[in-house]
């Protein structure tokens, strides 16, 4: 009994995770976009758009909760993978490796682009996507263990 | 340093007061919530509607996009953690219950559906908001019974 519900928890837990997922990526479409120009716009600003460059004290407000909420949403995602057959396994390892230097780059690569370095535009939506999915194939390897195991 | 599995939590004297801790503060969190969201969003379909879509008569704003966006993200995100704690302390505690995987159903469901609700009437139908409405108090009665009933077998019950 305790298993089964601990279960049923862990599944709500996923469907919250997707909605989290789904959300941070409706929300970067919609204020920032994906294209390279909307990017460095977004950061650097444009004139012609009203657009206002953002400063390193600005930059630091918005990363400051999401360095926290990173790390933790990360770490209890990953985790729950311990007890499954991935328990101990590359995959896991690098599975976790990927999602933290996923995280970190997306939050503090928009310093690099305020700096005037184009290349972490670049960086931006590469690590983007690289966060995303590698906790959507978390969720989904932990679906799958909850499912079939 | 040993980890070692604590088998009887009501009966652990360090593990009875952090959780009797973390309880009173989920309660706290529980209530404090619904002031608040009564300040920013409204506790009634109309104070809600007026706040996601506004009032030409009261010359009311709608709700920014990336503002509406970022209020879900945030609320979903503490939801999760907070649904998450709850259940497993109360699993932990109340696992022998019969009616233990209906509330934690009822509890989860009512959560999940708070925020989407929320989201589909601002995008697509403003009559969702009395859905919104019923998820969100049904999610606040259902965690605070949770929090109360753990409290209570924590503490009083043999």
């Amino acid at each position: 009994m305790p298993n089964r519900a601990y279960h049923l928890s862990l599944l709500y837990f996923l469907v919250f995770s997707l909605l989290l997922l789904i959300s941070s990526t409706a929300i970067f479409a919609l204020k920032i976009g994906f294209s390279f120009e909307s990017v460095l716009q977004y950061y650097r600003g444009n004139e012609e758009s009203f657009i206002s460059a953002k400063s390193y004290s600005g930059l630091l407000k918005v990363i400051l909760p999401h360095i926290f909420a990173f790390g933790l949403f990360i770490m209890v995602v990953l985790h729950f993978l311990v007890f499954t057959k991935k328990r101990d396994t590359k995959e896991l390892k690098y599975l976790i490796f990927i999602s933290f230097i996923g995280g970190f780059l997306e939050l503090f690569s928009p310093f690099g682009i305020i700096s005037g370095y184009d290349f972490f535009v670049y960086v931006k939506i590469g690590s983007f996507f690289l966060f995303q999915i590698a906790l959507l194939y978390a969720l989904y390897l932990l679906l799958h263990s909850i499912v079939f195991d | 340093m040993r980890f070692t599995l604590i088998k009887d939590v009501k009966h652990d004297q360090s593990m009875k007061p952090l959780l009797n801790g973390l309880l009173i503060f989920t309660t706290l969190y529980i209530l404090f919530d619904l002031f608040v969201k009564q300040h920013t969003l409204g506790l009634s379909v109309q104070t809600v509607s007026t706040t996601l879509f506004g009032n030409a008569d009261e010359f009311l704003d709608p709700m920014n996009e990336s503002v509406f966006l970022e209020f879900v993200h945030m609320q979903t995100f503490f939801l999760m953690m907070l649904l998450l704690t709850l259940s497993a302390v109360y699993i932990r505690l109340l696992h022998k219950k019969k009616n233990t995987m209906l509330v934690m159903n009822l509890l989860m469901l009512s959560g999940v559906l708070t925020p989407i609700t929320l989201t589909l009437a601002y995008f697509y139908a403003p009559t969702l908001v009395v859905s919104y409405i019923f998820f969100f108090f049904l999610w606040h009665i259902t965690a605070l019974y949770m929090s109360l009933h753990s409290l209570w077998e924590l503490n009083i019950a043999k």
